[in-house]
């Protein structure tokens, strides 16, 4: 849609400001389903004491792999656990998850990117060299290799999946970067004497907050399922953490006599990945039209 | 365009080169003495010996990766602690699987990827564009072990339909592919869909449209040629994300590739077919993007993928 | 770039490769297919002492005695033996025209080379330990006998005989180096193809000197995933399953296609506590555990009644095991003043090293102690990494931190020293025995050898009652459960029998084609 079309559906819009939101939002269906998806989430997340009805970790041995009844809405685990508390909780482990692994993943890569960009030459070269070499491995591959270095732990594979995601970030602040180099602004700032890397980061922020955040979005949907992923290999969360990788994986021991241990937390992840993808989708839209 | 291929093929060692550096470098990292975690913890003195040798252990770390480039050129990547069996040995009996799912997967994506993606574009914004498109969007969002899971559930336990674990008949490769494809079914049917509503919108189709040749005709004539593009995109660039997926759907469907192999080999610390499988891994998946990119450039030389 | 040419030329290979894979078999035969719960760690029956990996090569390797259905043991390579009085000098006398399967000659000359492998240290095989103190010399006294010294008298030895370990293997094949792969025994099956990640194949050997089986071909296959083991089953893509899960029992029993075939099980499952790490050096600390653990609780939820909570460090088959009340009932109450009386009121944090398929327990355990503000660390390991983690040295063990690890054993219950010295002898320390928590009682020991030389059964059953007694109250240990030997088996399939423990033999079952 071009900016003439959309003030022309504007202008034609009935007045009532509450309508006119409606209809922006209408044509931003993905942004508003995303959002709400996510939304959900997050509130789950924070709210999770709240809303499950047990404790996660709380063991029944005498009522295992029940059936969802209305006291057990999703169901029993194989120690008697509510499913629908665990996928509650999980709820947290995952934000967890997407917060720390995009946030170290952001930290680090955006200053690299940006370093690489600004100064140029060798240094460019050879960050860019080592981005394209992480680039190159398959996430969950390299996951793994450094997992079994490091030993398997919550926090050792959300530092794994961080540095995969590395690479996305600095090539994208340095892309920003290059651009910026060039514009009049900057080498008018830097003339008049101020550090180059002071104008950089500022414009940088500035500049490359949007593209930040569509990435980090998409990212964060990549992160939740190598996060379950490696959890299910039993490379990442640790009993009795509620996972929801790692509740799938036990739940893979009893397919045939209970399907829901897998079925619920599988939902939950979709659910998860999918609000942050159609957000993304819907954030790229928004703040980048051209693509 | 011979800049271009010249840039690639240039860089191309090189990143194998930091690949292997970065496999090396990280094994060596492993807290204690690396001969000793290399050799397995039951081996006697003798091969820890041998391993230290071997390593190179004492000389620079530039010497002793120097040597690993040399055995792994040479494909020996030493011997595994838990088969104690040569490495490379291993994963030639391995690939193969893990290579015949990538093609049923790659199958499954461009037979049914590319005619949605068509269909979604020649039906832009109605309905057959909005299912395909939300498909797609779930396809991609999906745990494919999940995906796996369930239709393990359904098809193999309640109907008893298919087989499901193992690499038997043909009728093994079902359920495996469905769980790995689905992701590149996904991704090409969004990118023919984009692809071709780009041709669609160009000029000479409005002109062939409007000399009054059947949509049917403008769709097969240009459309195939453009199929390729994403087709080509898809399979060669997302081939990582086929191996990593190979990872997790192998360990459930007990299929007998590499992916299956590293993970055993990770709960088994099996540190020298954790090196050689990911960096086999590694370098198929550099060596497939590469020749992807070459193929779209050579399919349209304006593309220039950085 | 040579490593990319190379690569490149890898993966030409590899499309081609990718073409030919496909599983051999002929049209006609019948193979019976058994999945189990792990992959055969080697083809060399010497070289692993792993139950599961035990069944894959029995069906090609003999011993010189074989143990039968009725758990007997019969004469096998060997027809009749005999043994001096002093029990030190063991005479076999060999069966003749027997071939091996890779044509060469049976003899006493290759009977007496397949245990020289078990003795030579610099080989150095997993399997060798139980075997090697024990055997002094072993020489053909000609074609067709065999001799055998002992370092020590060993009335059990024909035991030891039966044992994979023990079985005589093909020099020819032994000398090349590669039985690690390729089996070549006399049995009545002979080895077809090991494919690395997906199954092992026999076939029968046409050659075999006595009663040959009814099946064409045994293909043995494997998965670690337990749902996995149960739609194998009901799909038809195994015919045996071994071992069962629990939790999938009741509903093979009401299928009317399958078979449960259950064994008394003398496995007892255990978690050793590291005596020497603070605070389980306080018994009291080890009783709180005990009583802190609710054992009906976990044969219901993990093996689905298909067990029996354990009372004792023996399994519960007479004469020997003491009957009597539950040690340790579950009373949360006690458990929580023992804590007191120890000083540490508020609980403790420990370590466990679980093999992963009985991680269940130790998250079982992880939510039951939680009670009594016990924090469990969990450590899942694979069960050869989980090996040499538990059976490190105190030393090893304390640089690990390592408080307990999740066990289980199982002797075939009928001696009982071969349950109690192992475990609980100081002599046993890991990791020369399976005294896993370093557990030292004088009093112990010394009843221990007093019972072992007593021949007098009541006097025998009251030492042995004592020696109970001891471990119970001292608790080096918290006692979990006895399980259930569980295998499906497809209807029309049958003559398979288990050995306690988790062997089974299927080398005469018979399969008819509904």
């Amino acid at each position: 849609m071009t900016a003439a079309e959309e003030t022309l559906s504007e202008m034609d819009a009935p007045r009532s400001r509450t309508s006119i939101v409606m209809r922006w939002l209408l044509r931003r269906a993905n942004l508003v389903l995303g959002a709400v998806l996510v939304g959900l989430i997050v509130i789950v997340a924070i709210f999770a004491p709240m809303i499950a009805t047990a404790q996660p970790d709380a063991q029944d041995l005498m009522n295992t792999l029940s059936a969802p009844s209305a006291i057990h809405w999703f169901g029993t685990d194989n120690f008697g656990r509510d499913i629908f508390s665990r996928v509650v909780y999980g709820a947290r482990i995952s934000l967890l998850e997407v917060v720390i692994s995009v946030g170290i993943s952001c930290l680090v890569g955006v200053p690299l990117g940006l370093i690489a960009g600004t100064l140029g030459k060798r240094a460019d070269q050879i960050i860019m060299w080592i981005m394209d070499i992480l680039f190159a491995f398959p996430g969950i591959i390299l996951a793994i290799l450094l997992v079994s270095v490091l030993g398997a732990s919550l926090f050792n594979m959300m530092l794994a999946i961080a540095i995969f995601s590395i690479p996305v970030y600095a090539r994208l602040s340095r892309n920003v970067s290059l651009g910026l180099k060039e514009m009049e602004y900057v080498e008018a700032a830097t003339a008049l004497g101020a550090s180059i890397w002071r104008v950089m980061f500022d414009h940088i922020l500035r500049n490359s907050l949007g593209p930040i955040i569509v990435q980090s979005t998409l990212t964060a949907g990549t992160v939740v399922l190598a996060a379950a992923s490696l959890s299910f290999l039993g490379l990442g969360a640790q009993p009795p953490t509620p996972e929801w990788g790692a509740m799938m994986s036990d739940g893979r021991n009893f397919l045939g006599v209970n399907v829901y241990l897998s079925l619920f937390p599988g939902l939950a992840v979709t659910v998860m990945v999918l609000g942050f993808n159609i957000l993304g989708d819907g954030l790229r839209d928004l703040l980048d039209p051209r693509s | 365009m011979k800049t271009y291929i010249a840039r690639k093929l240039l860089a191309l060692p090189l990143i194998v080169l930091g690949v292997s550096l970065l496999v090396f470098l990280a094994i060596r990292m492993l807290p204690g003495d690396p001969a000793r975690m290399m050799a397995g913890p039951e081996a006697p003195e003798a091969a820890v010996e041998a391993m230290r040798v071997r390593l190179g252990l004492g000389q620079p770390l530039f010497m002793q990766y120097f040597g690993f480039v040399v055995h792994a050129i040479q494909g020996d990547f030493g011997i595994s602690i838990r088969s104690n069996l040569p490495v490379a040995s291993e994963i030639a009996n391995r690939f193969p699987y893990t290579f015949a799912l990538a093609l049923t997967s790659y199958a499954m994506a461009i037979l049914i990827g590319v005619p949605a993606g068509m269909a979604a574009a020649v039906f832009r914004n109605r309905w057959p564009d909005q299912i395909v498109m939300l498909l797609a969007i779930a396809g991609a969002s999906v745990a494919n072990f999940w995906l796996a899971l369930m239709a393990m559930n359904y098809f193999a336990v309640e109907l008893h339909w298919l087989p499901l674990l193992g690499a038997g008949s043909w009728k093994h490769y079902i359920l495996p592919t469905i769980a790995l494809g689905t992701l590149p079914t996904a991704l090409i049917a969004r990118m023919t869909r984009s692809s071709m509503i780009e041709v669609l919108s160009q000029d000479f189709i409005r002109t062939a449209r409007a000399k009054g040749l059947g949509s049917f005709a403008i769709y097969r004539k240009h459309a195939l040629r453009n199929a390729l593009i994403p087709i080509v995109t898809i399979v060669g660039l997302n081939f990582g994300s086929i191996m990593g997926g190979a990872v997790v759907t192998e360990s459930v469907f007990n299929w007998p590739g590499i992916g299956r192999l590293l993970v055993d080999s990770v709960r088994y610390r099996d540190y020298p077919m954790i090196e050689g499988v990911t960096l086999l891994a590694v370098v198929s998946v550099v060596v497939v993007n590469f020749l992807a990119e070459m193929a779209i450039a050579a399919i349209n030389p304006r593309i220039r993928l950085t | 770039m040579a490593v990319h040419v190379k690569a490149l030329r890898g993966v030409a290979l590899l499309c081609l490769a990718a073409a030919s894979v496909a599983v051999p078999g002929y049209a006609g035969a019948t193979t019976l297919t058994i999945l189990q719960s792990e992959p055969p760690r080697s083809m060399d029956p010497a070289d692993q002492g792993a139950t599961f990996t035990g069944n894959v090569l029995m069906p090609m390797y003999e011993g010189l005695v074989t143990r039968g259905e009725d758990l007997k043991l019969h004469p096998g390579l060997a027809t009749k033996w005999t043994v001096s009085d002093d029990g030190l000098t063991w005479t076999f006398d060999l069966r003749e025209g027997v071939k091996f399967h890779d044509g060469s000659d049976f003899n006493a000359e290759s009977a007496a080379k397949s245990f020289h492998r078990l003795m030579d240290e610099k080989l150095g095989l997993a399997g060798a330990g139980r075997l090697r103190p024990l055997l002094k010399t072993v020489e053909a006294a000609d074609p067709k006998t065999l001799k055998i010294e002992l370092t020590r008298n060993y009335p059990a030895f024909l035991d030891l005989l039966a044992s994979p370990q023990a079985m005589i293997v093909s020099p020819s094949e032994a000398e090349k180096g590669d039985l690690n792969r390729v089996a070549s025994g006399t049995g009545p099956f002979k080895f077809v193809e090991w494919s690395s990640g997906d199954h092992v194949l026999e076939e029968v050997n046409p050659d075999y000197w006595g009663e040959k089986p009814s099946v064409d071909q045994l293909k043995w296959t494997w998965s670690a995933e337990q749902s996995v083991m149960n739609m194998a089953l009901q799909t038809g893509d195994a015919d045996i399953v071994n071992p069962l899960p629990p939790v999938f029992a009741a509903s093979i029993e009401n299928n009317p296609d399958l078979k449960l075939v259950t064994g008394n099980g003398s496995a007892v499952f255990w978690v050793a506590l590291n005596v020497q790490q603070k605070p389980l050096d306080k018994v009291e600390v080890r009783q709180a555990l005990n009583y802190a653990t609710d054992r009906d609780a976990l044969v219901k939820a993990l093996l689905h009644g298909y067990g029996t909570p354990a009372d004792s460090p023996l399994a519960p088959i007479p004469p020997y095991h003491l009957d009597g009340p539950q040690p340790y009932p579950y009373d949360i109450d006690k458990a929580k003043a023992l804590l007191e009386k120890a000083g540490v009121p508020d609980g403790f944090t420990m370590s466990v090293a679980v093999q992963e398929p009985e991680a269940n327990i130790a998250e079982a355990l992880q939510g039951m102690w939680a009670k009594i503000g016990v924090k469990l660390d969990i450590r899942r390991l694979e069960s050869g990494v989980w090996t040499k983690a538990a059976f490190n040295d105190p030393e090893a063990k304390k640089a690990d931190n390592l408080g307990s690890v999740v066990a289980s054993w199982s002797s075939g219950g009928f001696n009982p020293d071969q349950q109690l010295r192992p475990l609980y002898d100081t002599s046993s320390w890991a990791p020369s025995g399976a005294n896993l928590g370093f557990y030292s009682s004088k009093e112990l020991d010394d009843l221990l050898d007093t019972a072992a030389s007593t021949a007098e059964p009541a006097k025998r059953k009251e030492l042995y009652d004592q020696a109970q007694k001891i471990v119970n109250t001292d608790a080096p240990m918290v006692l979990l459960y006895v399980t259930k030997d569980l295998v499906g088996v497809k209807k029309g399939v049958d003559g398979v029998w288990l050995i306690p423990g988790g062997d089974i033999r299927a080398t005469y079952a018979t399969k008819s084609s509904n």
